[in-house]
């Protein structure tokens, strides 16, 4: 909400508080708001009465203007089409500058303007219109403009509230609050008005949503432009004016706090109606959209049509225009969830609907209502002949204690009560000091707000000021200082990614169906409705899709090489995980090997299989976990000859592999991409996890405690054995196995694999055995040797090479 | 005496051979020539016997001295020439230091864990536990026990992500943690929450996807002080000490009462710029006191409990340490941002 300072000082008894310092103490009080200045002065301005309109002899599009400052004539040009005989309009004379431009006597055709009409664009004020701006019929001609209209003199105070505090949305409840702070007092001229009881409108009330309805028949309205004092307030409000009757409902709302509506009256057709809305039902409302509601929904009708959708907007067929004679003005109290809930639907947001959705002052209604008929009135000539006020729900102020106890708990700090009291009272909430503090009683502009004690310790405590309260530090009752053993464990996997080149993403966790078809991956489980992008529209359920999408933008920002990992969340329907994503691709060694011999530098070294395999090897020994199994992957988008799957036994810890070529095709990224995926840890979204298989996690949670053992007294004998194999044997095979055979085997080490050629293939391995209390000797060794390859040739059909 | 003067004809024979010696082989064939078996130094011993008795004590010690004599010698020069080939040696097979090593170049931790960690950091060391929650959270954790109620203007406050699983939300802040921590454990409670949450925004300060860290403390006697306190020492170990903090009422649902926090502008020192949009402060975080309704919410008994939460955007605090502009920088993965932050 945006108002001029000048209004909210009118409603405060001697008070001239600088705006700087007002606006500091209503953000240090709870009230978001920012102040500007209104306008700038433009010297050389002077209001002029149009006393005869022509066409231009010459120029089609153009009129030309005779106006009066009262003392002089001048002769203006204008291509504006809203003026009329005897408006009263600005006039920028020689001298002044409008939009960087000094306005001089310039000649059209045949003839000399003398100057320049203005609109608010070109007074500086923001409000967008076409055409000039006609002041009211009050305003006086031949003065100073500028300082007629206040540009220059005024500040806008722009108040952005929370939703507690409906009742500050108003020049009234701005007023109040600031009385408040500066320990003022607020004042009101209350309006006179009296109502005749010759026509008294018919309503009829159908829905629960309702809380008051009061309606006023006025007659014999003249429409037109509002005063001078109304415009001004709209236009410092950023609101265009519109005519006097409109004006007035918008200027009372601004005021009040209170929502209006004029219907003109000769356009209902016999009673009203506040009723729900049928199903289906349409309605063309003021804005010009056609609304189409639903039973939820409330509407003010007439006996054959809904006139305007309740405390939101009125109806196009009722509307106020120049023709009108008659009006029914409305001031109603309506239930705020339902304007919400309706607004909200129809994705509409008015100064009305703003208002009744953060609650009204219900006691304040027939005030507000009052003041407008007053104005209508006083400005407009019209006669109230007939008023009904359907009063459903009366406010029953609740009662509230509060306890100075209860301030020194949750304020830390002793407030007396009768320091409470005046708070309280200042805020125009009548408190009396009872024995332990103080009682309230709730008014009904804070009836939304101001329910329970721990509201009223907010209020002192607000207005007493958070700034002002010394700082105490608790002393935490807590045995932790540590860090929950996955928070270390994510942590130790960041560092030995991070050292070992990898560099940390950090992707959406939303993904797309494209993006999981392409890799063969089922369908995300979790959608979201309301998304943003259809291609963030569903929640990842792996890691790979994001990093591919990553190695895509880097493709387009010119990066060939990429080595990233990310820990991460994906999702399913009963739980999630947090994962590690890791993908490879290019050079890694940002630098080269430099051979003096071959007097060359050599300057790559390239991702391939067996270097990503030997960095997650290397990364579970990192963190400890030992005597994992490997197999192969079940993944689509995975080259099957050069892709692993990790397990513990039987459980899956995670993959690597290389990007199956088609795949690298269809996603136009390189083929030596590897890509992999390690389980971390399940996340479960009840308060109690349920059982689930083990992650990376739960091993390391549950892993044995290192201890140390004895260095071996007696030295090793190495034996190298070299075995002739079918080319297609797994070389792991035979590594796992040699330990297995025989206890003194300490160490198996692999230190040459080539092919013979003829289909066959040579392993060389390095064997180390160690009885642990004595010296083996060479026969002890031979023995068990040859023990070892006779198994081996047993088992695998391998031949020791000699 | 013939041995005598073919003693010191030797010795200065050699001498003078010594000044142009080059290498140790040369200083071998030397060494050879005058201490070999066959060696002139070597021979000189078997002239002794053809000396007469009486001098042959002299002659013998002579001899024995111009021996040790060239032994010293010899070895001093050994000495020399080695070292000066092992230093032609190493010479030879010299390096550029000044060449690039070659070796992996570590990769760069994300802005947005770097700062998290850190922040973590600070409260682990007071404390405080830390509690995580599932992203995809239940209505009633995220909303009602939070005392935000449907059809509520305050469920506007965040626009919220709607999913096809019933019940359930896209969490829109951490603040659920609170209500599982207080749900788990009894108090008293130090907790923090940090994780990933989901608004429906996008612009230069929004992403739809984002990290909090949430904090929790509930105990008898916990005062609005006590927040104050503790979010004081919090932004003094991040922003340095005697930043200006500044508390100004504001309005969540599930605190009472409640407050921003703002700290004077890092980049213009309060003198008013583009960041602060010329304030002079930064909002940096949300505070308060438990609402009694969220206690009641779990079970809390209100007349014996107090408790402060606040929770704070990573990202804001990220942008501010590193002086990034726009928030989806730090989700771009573009390698030319994120290799900027090597080594933090």
């Amino acid at each position: 909400m945006k108002v001029s300072y000048k209004w909210v000082k009118e409603f405060i008894e001697n008070f001239d508080e600088d705006i700087e310092t007002v606006v500091e103490k209503l953000n240090e009080t709870g009230l978001e708001s920012t102040y500007e200045k209104f306008g700038n002065y433009i010297p050389n301005l002077t209001t002029v009465k149009i006393l005869s309109i022509e066409k231009h002899p010459e120029k089609d599009n153009l009129l030309v203007c005779r106006a009066t400052d009262g003392s002089k004539e001048y002769q203006v040009i204008t291509a504006a089409k809203n003026v009329k005989e005897g408006d009263i309009v600005v006039l920028a004379k020689e001298g002044a500058v409008i939009n960087g431009i000094e306005i001089k006597p310039v000649k059209f055709g045949s003839l000399t303007s003398e100057g320049m009409f203005l609109s608010f664009e070109e007074l500086g004020i923001e409000i967008p219109s076409e055409g000039l701006f006609i002041l009211g019929k009050d305003a006086p001609i031949g003065v100073d403009a500028s300082k007629l209209l206040d540009l220059g003199e005024d500040y806008i105070i722009e108040l952005e509230i929370t939703p507690n505090r409906g009742d500050a949305l108003s020049v009234r409840g701005l007023a109040r609050e600031i009385a408040a702070i500066f320990g003022k007092k607020r004042t009101e001229k209350l309006p006179v008005v009296s109502i005749l009881q010759e026509n008294i409108p018919e309503i009829q009330v159908e829905t629960d949503k309702l809380n008051r309805y009061r309606a006023v028949i006025v007659e014999n309205v003249k429409v037109n432009v509002s005063p001078l004092d109304i415009q001004l307030k709209l236009i410092k409000s950023g609101q265009k004016p519109i005519n006097n009757i409109v004006d007035i409902t918008n200027f009372i709302l601004l005021q009040e706090g209170q929502p209006l509506h004029a219907f003109d009256l000769d356009k209902l057709e016999g009673e009203i109606h506040i009723r729900q809305a049928s199903e289906g039902e349409k309605i063309v409302a003021l804005d010009g959209n056609e609304y189409t509601l639903n039973k939820n929904d409330i509407v003010i009708a007439d006996d054959k049509k809904a006139v305007a959708i309740a405390g939101i907007i009125g109806g196009d067929n009722t509307k106020v225009d120049e023709n009108t004679k008659n009006v029914l003005l409305e001031a109603a109290n309506f239930d705020p969830s339902s304007v919400r809930k309706t607004a909200k639907r129809l994705g509409i947001s008015t100064d009305s609907s703003y208002r009744f959705e953060r609650g009204v002052d219900i006691e304040n209604l027939p005030n507000a209502q009052d003041k407008a008929i007053e104005l209508i009135s006083s400005t407009a000539g019209g006669r109230a002949v007939g008023e009904s006020d359907v009063h459903i729900n009366v406010y029953k102020p609740k009662q509230v204690k509060l306890r100075e106890k209860q301030i020194k708990r949750v304020l830390g700090a002793e407030i007396p009560k009768e320091k409470c009291s005046e708070l309280l009272n200042r805020l125009e909430i009548p408190t009396e000091i009872v024995e332990d503090g103080t009682l309230s009683e709730i008014p009904a502009f804070r009836a939304y707000d101001l329910e329970r004690e721990i509201d009223l310790v907010e209020e002192v405590g607000r207005l007493t000021g958070f700034n002002n309260l010394e700082e105490t530090y608790p002393s935490i009752s807590t045995e932790n200082f540590n860090y929950p053993d996955y928070f270390k464990l994510e942590e130790k996997i960041r560092k030995f990614f991070i050292s070992n080149g990898l560099t940390e993403v950090l992707t959406y966790t939303f993904s797309s169906e494209e993006d999981h078809q392409a890799l063969g991956l089922p369908k995300p489980d979790i959608e979201i409705i309301n998304y943003i992008l259809k291609s963030q529209s569903l929640m990842r359920n792996n890691l790979a899709v994001s990093l591919i999408n990553t190695l895509k933008e880097n493709i387009k920002y010119g990066s060939k090489d990429l080595s990233v990992f990310e820990t991460g969340t994906v999702f399913f329907d009963d739980h999630e995980e947090y994962r590690i994503g890791i993908l490879l691709t290019g050079k890694f060694i940002d630098g080269y090997t430099f051979s003096k011999e071959k007097q060359q530098l050599n300057t790559t070294e390239k991702w391939d299989f067996l270097k990503v395999k030997g960095l997650i090897n290397s990364f579970f020994e990192y963190i400890g976990i030992k005597n994992l199994n490997v197999n192969l992957p079940q993944l689509q988008f995975l080259n099957k000859y050069e892709a692993v799957k990790f397990l513990k036994g039987n459980t899956e810890l995670g993959y690597i592999g290389k990007i199956h070529p088609k795949t690298a095709k269809n996603l136009e990224i390189p083929e030596d991409t590897y890509i992999g995926e390690f389980y971390l840890k399940y996340v479960s979204r009840d308060l109690k996890e349920p059982d689930h298989k083990p992650y990376i996690y739960d091993l390391i949670k549950e892993k044995e405690e290192i201890v140390y053992n004895e260095i071996p007294k007696f030295p090793s004998v190495k034996r190298d054995l070299a075995f002739e194999a079918e080319e297609d044997f797994s070389v792991g095979t035979l590594l796992d196995e040699i330990p297995k055979t025989c206890k003194l085997i300490k160490k198996v080490k692999l230190f040459d694999v080539y092919f013979l050629g003829n289909g066959r293939k040579s392993i060389a391995v390095s064997v180390e055995f160690n009885a642990g209390d004595r010296s083996l000797t060479d026969e002890e060794v031979n023995q068990m040797v040859e023990d070892l390859v006779n198994k081996l040739n047993e088992k695998f059909g391998l031949k020791l090479r000699k | 005496m013939q041995i005598k003067e073919n003693i010191e004809a030797l010795e200065k024979e050699y001498q003078e051979k010594l000044k142009n010696i080059k290498d140790l082989k040369q200083l071998q064939d030397i060494k050879t020539e005058l201490l070999g078996k066959k060696g002139k130094i070597t021979s000189l011993f078997k002239l002794l016997k053809e000396v007469p008795p009486e001098k042959k004590k002299e002659v013998g010690a002579l001899i024995n001295s111009v021996k040790a004599k060239f032994e010293d010698i010899l070895k001093e020069f050994e000495k020399q020439l080695t070292e000066k080939e092992l230093e032609e040696k190493l010479k030879k097979s010299k390096i550029d230091i000044t060449l690039p090593g070659a070796w992996v170049s570590p990769g760069a931790p994300h802005p947005v864990t770097a700062t998290l960690r850190y922040i973590s950091d600070i409260f682990v060391s007071m404390g405080f536990k830390i509690e995580e929650g599932p992203e995809v959270e239940l209505e009633e954790y995220n909303f009602d026990m939070l005392n935000i109620p449907k059809d509520h203007p305050a469920r506007e406050m965040q626009d919220t992500f709607f999913i096809n699983k019933k019940g359930y939300v896209l969490r829109t802040h951490t603040s659920p943690v609170q209500i599982r921590a207080m749900l788990k454990q009894k108090p008293p409670l130090a907790v923090i929450a940090p994780g990933k949450v989901y608004r429906k925004d996008l612009d230069p300060t929004h992403s739809p996807m984002f990290h909090q860290i949430e904090g929790l403390v509930v105990d008898e006697n916990i005062t609005f002080r006590d927040l104050k306190g503790i979010l004081k020492i919090f932004l003094e170990s991040v922003f340095g000490k005697n930043i200006p903090i500044r508390f100004r009422p504001s309005y969540f649902p599930f605190t009472e009462p409640s407050a921003e926090v703002d700290i004077g502008c890092t980049v213009c020192k309060g003198k008013g710029c583009r960041v602060c949009k010329n304030t002079g402060w930064l909002e940096i975080l949300g505070c308060g006191m438990v609402d009694p309704n969220v206690f009641e919410a779990v079970g809390i008994d209100t007349e014996k409990y107090t408790g402060f939460a606040f929770g704070l955007g990573i990202e804001r605090i990220t942008m501010l340490k590193y002086q990034i502009p726009d928030i989806r920088l730090l989700f771009s993965n573009d390698m030319r941002f994120n290799l900027q932050f090597k080594g933090i």
